[in-house]
């Protein structure tokens, strides 16, 4: 009887070891795989490098360039100090600072830690020689961003930097995790899926103490694809250094396809500081009133002043409310209503082509009554304002034409002949962009074609530019054109035109100033403008920021004219 | 096909799987004691059947005669470990004998089998039953007790607690069959009960880590409950199938220490998976069927009382192994017979076994 009880406790015994070994291998085996990869699987992970960007002749803006990190995998004591021991003469850091690196950096037994980063490749060199004596010694490379011109084109370029959650929740479907390093701004921003590289690894087995063991497998880090840009870097160069020291935007743009050539905008700061990861810096660059991070070239709205004469022109010609024999008599000012409307100077008697050279306002004054409003605000639409150019930067902004309609709506006013008198010489409500008024331009050097500003040339060697390349025909007569264009030519080459000073550099330039007052303080001064006069090659438009008069910013087009034509660019 | 044919095969087996994974577990680490340690298993397992062979060939009335002869040579080996034993963590446990270890604790817990079935099977003139069923307490109790505690107690103090404890369980399942009466054994276990708290003064403080360590393994996860918590991972990482032969990374990245010895059978699982485990308990559970059917069928008192306290002992043995290893039981020095690395266990289970296949052999001549 004792004896089949005894067997039925065995049994029992049996089925309980049985049950237990199912419940560990079966419903527990996922967990235990799991700790068991993490005993012995280490992952070092192997840092691709962004892509590029280059200028127009493949010349490199930005790159990359690898940094070496030595990475310990976490080992018992004894090993370690034997480790640090060997690694402290190479480094030249004590072993005391090396156990505080790793102390610091140590999360969990699993995990390698970086104990010093972007060593030189001598010294990683020297590492990779002596690899055998050093256990648990592994070099880490990384790409880090390398800007070679440092600030050039900042703010077309953008920088680097840790992803924050408002991209993280947009890009998460894309592959994006927390601590991507993704791109600000610019081009690094808004091609940051070709840019991005993707990472590769090694992963590594180790013994019980942290000994490197095998490599189980490897997956090679992907370079990210590089973008060419139709920036010149020679010109770009150019446009920095004569807008140095001063608060605007310069563009430059080839007026036939919309490439733009140069793009710059002042106060930049320097990307380069969000590599090092100097906090300090970068704060007070954020907390900078001038914000260094605005590309004032598409993000700021300014009122054009003179420079919208031009459409006005356009405008009047189209319609035929004026012609090239209608003169208007600039008495220093125009009564419009009850208000008197001053012109900067008394111009007596002037025509159309006087009117544009010497940036009479009571000529516009006329000639935008004599328009209307609402066909002054239907001719700025087709010459691009009011919307974003469809440049591929983030955070273009649209700039804003008023009229009538809008007024009622919006400000429950009634739109007086004061207001077209504003709007007719680009002040009031009217806000634009540089990069929209140097579009604006473009339509006179190349005879009636508004063009889609575009910075991507190519993608990985591929070339886009003719998917990004738009050139709407705008159906305007050939005779308005040439004669608008006539008085842009006027604005230099006569004696009392208002960008006179280009006059004598050795090139046609035609162009038109304009000092655009605003509440802030001192005017904003303008200059935009094409050369050669005969057969354009450049549009320019060089916006100061309170720069006093647009004859400051005439002065700067002539720098950067003159700077082209010694280096022989034109 | 006869019982012991049985038994030596599912032995053999079990020992095939013992070499494996003992190859296994030292195939990747570099060291003399390594590269040896599979042929040294071999050739404990040839020595093993040949015991197998001579222990089952005799009459083994013939252990009856000799009982307190070998009683004593066991006593005398495990009083000369205490003086020329080898220390080997942290227990003096083996004598040196020319180029092998040999551990006598593990021929003790033969001994009081041998000794507690001869005691207990003993007859009355005139009646065929069992004395034992009219002993009274000191007869029943007392007198077998000292006669174990003696080989128990010197075990305990080399400390190996674990086979200690065997030597003990057995004593009291050997009580139980042989029908002793059963409040003897109920009075036993209740003044043992008395003697657990004062029991805990004794232990060793690895000891008492230990069963705390089994209470609650992530008390110390890199100390005392480290091997536990490596043998679940081991064990549950192999999952269904296994991870395949040498590839067992927690046995062969030395996470898992003592994956040749105690802890095969996590060496084993994480290699062979659930499917394996189940084979080799499988396997385990036959032997010891075997064994319990010879016990039943043999008339033999003493015969009976043998076949059965040496299945007992190699079940409880693989059994307490298989569940520490799954951290079901307090970590304790047990071999899991038959696999684990040790000429002694080996040998000393190939002869226990070698006794039941000649029970049942002989059973028909009584």
């Amino acid at each position: 009887m004792r004896i089949r009880l005894l067997h039925f406790v065995v049994i029992a015994i049996f089925i309980f070891l049985a049950i237990s070994l199912i419940n560990l291998t079966v419903f527990q085996g996922g967990k235990f795989t799991d700790l068991s990869n993490k005993n012995c699987i280490r992952l070092i992970s192997q840092g691709g490098s962004r892509g590029k960007i280059l200028d127009t002749n493949g010349d490199m803006i930005v790159g990359s360039v690898i940094s070496y990190d030595v990475v310990v995998l976490p080992q018992t004591r004894e090993s370690m100090a034997k480790t640090f021991e060997g690694l402290s003469p190479i480094l030249g850091i004590s072993t005391e600072e090396l156990w505080q690196r790793f102390r610091r950096g140590y999360s969990e037994p699993s995990v390698p830690v970086a104990i010093a980063k972007n060593i030189s490749l001598e010294k990683a060199v020297a590492l990779e020689e002596r690899k055998l004596d050093l256990d648990g010694v592994v070099i880490q490379s990384d790409a880090l961003r390398f800007y070679p011109y440092g600030s050039l084109a900042c703010h077309v370029i953008g920088y680097l930097s840790e992803i924050d959650r408002w991209r993280l929740t947009k890009l998460a479907d894309y592959g994006y995790k927390t601590k991507d390093i993704v791109g600000m701004g610019g081009i690094e921003e808004k091609y940051d899926y070709y840019l991005r590289q993707e990472d590769g690894g090694l992963s590594v087995e180790v013994d019980h103490q942290g000994r490197f063991s095998r490599v189980l497998g490897f997956r090679p880090p992907q370079s990210g694809k590089d973008v060419q840009l139709t920036l010149d870097l020679r010109l770009q160069k150019i446009v920095e250094t004569s807008m140095e020291g001063k608060n605007g935007a310069a563009v430059m743009m080839n007026p036939h396809t919309g490439e733009i050539l140069a793009m710059s905008s002042f106060p930049n700061f320097d990307p380069s500081l969000f590599v090092r990861k100097n906090d300090k810096s970068v704060g007070y660059l954020f907390a900078d009133p001038a914000a260094p991070f605005f590309n004032r070239a598409i993000t700021g709205q300014y009122p054009p002043g003179s420079v919208f004469k031009p459409i006005v022109a356009a405008a009047g010609l189209e319609t035929g409310r004026i012609n090239l024999s209608t003169s208007f008599d600039c008495a220093g000012s125009l009564k419009v209503g009850r208000r008197e409307f001053k012109c900067w100077d008394t111009h007596q008697n002037q025509d159309l082509v006087q009117a544009i050279a010497h940036s009479c306002d009571v000529f516009f004054y006329k000639t935008g009554l004599a328009v209307g409003p609402q066909v002054l605000h239907d001719y700025s639409v087709r010459f691009g304002l009011t919307r974003p150019t469809g440049i591929e930067l983030p955070y273009e902004e649209s700039g804003f034409i008023p009229n009538p309609i809008w007024k009622k709506i919006y400000k429950f006013q009634k739109w007086y002949d004061g207001d077209t008198a504003n709007f007719s010489i680009g002040q009031g409500e009217v806000l634009t962009t540089p990069l929209q008024i140097c579009r604006m331009m473009a339509v006179f050097a190349n005879h009636g074609k508004l063009v889609t500003p575009y910075l991507v040339k190519a993608i990985d060697g591929q070339d886009f530019s003719a998917s990004h390349r738009r050139i709407v025909p705008m159906h305007i007569k050939d005779a308005v054109i040439n004669n608008i264009s006539k008085g842009l030519r006027e604005v230099v080459s006569d004696a009392k035109g208002t960008a006179n000073v280009l006059a004598n550099i050795g090139l046609n330039v035609a162009g038109k100033t304009g000092t655009s007052q605003n509440p802030r303080g001192l005017s904003h001064g303008w200059f935009t403008g094409f050369a050669p006069y005969e057969k354009p090659k450049y549009v320019i438009c060089v916006f100061l920021e309170h720069g006093e008069h647009g004859y400051a910013a005439a002065v700067v087009a002539k720098k950067i004219f003159e700077l082209m034509l010694q280096q022989g660019l034109l | 096909m006869n019982t012991t044919f049985k038994i030596l095969i599912a032995a053999l087996l079990i020992a095939v799987i013992g070499i494996m994974s003992i190859y296994s577990s030292a195939s990747r680490k570099e060291g003399e004691l390594w590269e040896t340690l599979c042929q040294r298993q071999i050739i404990w397992v040839i020595i093993g059947l040949l015991a197998f062979w001579f222990f089952s060939n005799f009459n083994y009335r013939w252990l009856w005669d000799w009982t307190y002869f070998i009683y004593g040579i066991v006593i005398f080996l495990l009083l000369l470990v205490f003086i020329l034993g080898i220390v080997r963590l942290g227990a003096q446990r083996w004598l040196k004998l020319m180029w092998f270890n040999f551990q006598p604790s593990e021929t003790a817990k033969l001994i009081t089998i041998l000794f507690l079935a001869k005691y207990f099977s003993r007859k009355s003139v005139d009646d065929v039953a069992l004395k034992a069923s009219k002993f009274g307490l000191w007869r029943a109790l007392i007198l077998p007790f000292i006669f174990v505690g003696i080989p128990m107690f010197l075990i305990i103090e080399q400390p190996d607690l674990g086979s200690g404890a065997i030597v003990f369980l057995i004593f009291f399942i050997m009580l139980y069959l042989s029908n002793v009466k059963l409040r003897f054994i109920i009075i036993f276990l209740a003044i043992l009960g008395l003697l657990i708290p004062l029991g805990w003064n004794f232990l060793r403080d690895y000891q008492r880590d230990r069963i705390m360590v089994f209470l609650n393994p992530n008390i110390d996860p890199l100390g005392a409950g480290y091997t536990v918590i490596q043998s679940k991972i081991a064990i549950g990482s192999g999952g269904f199938f296994g991870k395949g032969w040498l590839s067992g990374t927690q046995s062969q990245l030395k996470f898992l220490p003592e994956s040749h010895t105690d802890f095969i059978f996590a060496t084993f699982s994480e290699e062979w998976g659930l499917l394996g485990g189940v084979v080799l308990m499988g396997l385990y559970f036959f032997i010891i069927f075997q064994g319990i059917r010879t016990a039943q069928r043999t008339r033999d008192h003493y015969g009976s009382l043998l076949a059965l306290g040496i299945t007992l002992m190699f079940c409880i043995q693989a059994c307490v192994n298989i569940a520490m290893t799954m951290g079901l039981a307090p970590v304790v020095g047990l071999p899991l017979p038959l696999m684990s690395y040790g000429g002694s266990s080996v040998l000393v289970t190939f002869i226990g076994l070698g006794i039941v296949a000649n029970v049942s052999k002989t059973r028909a001549v009584f």
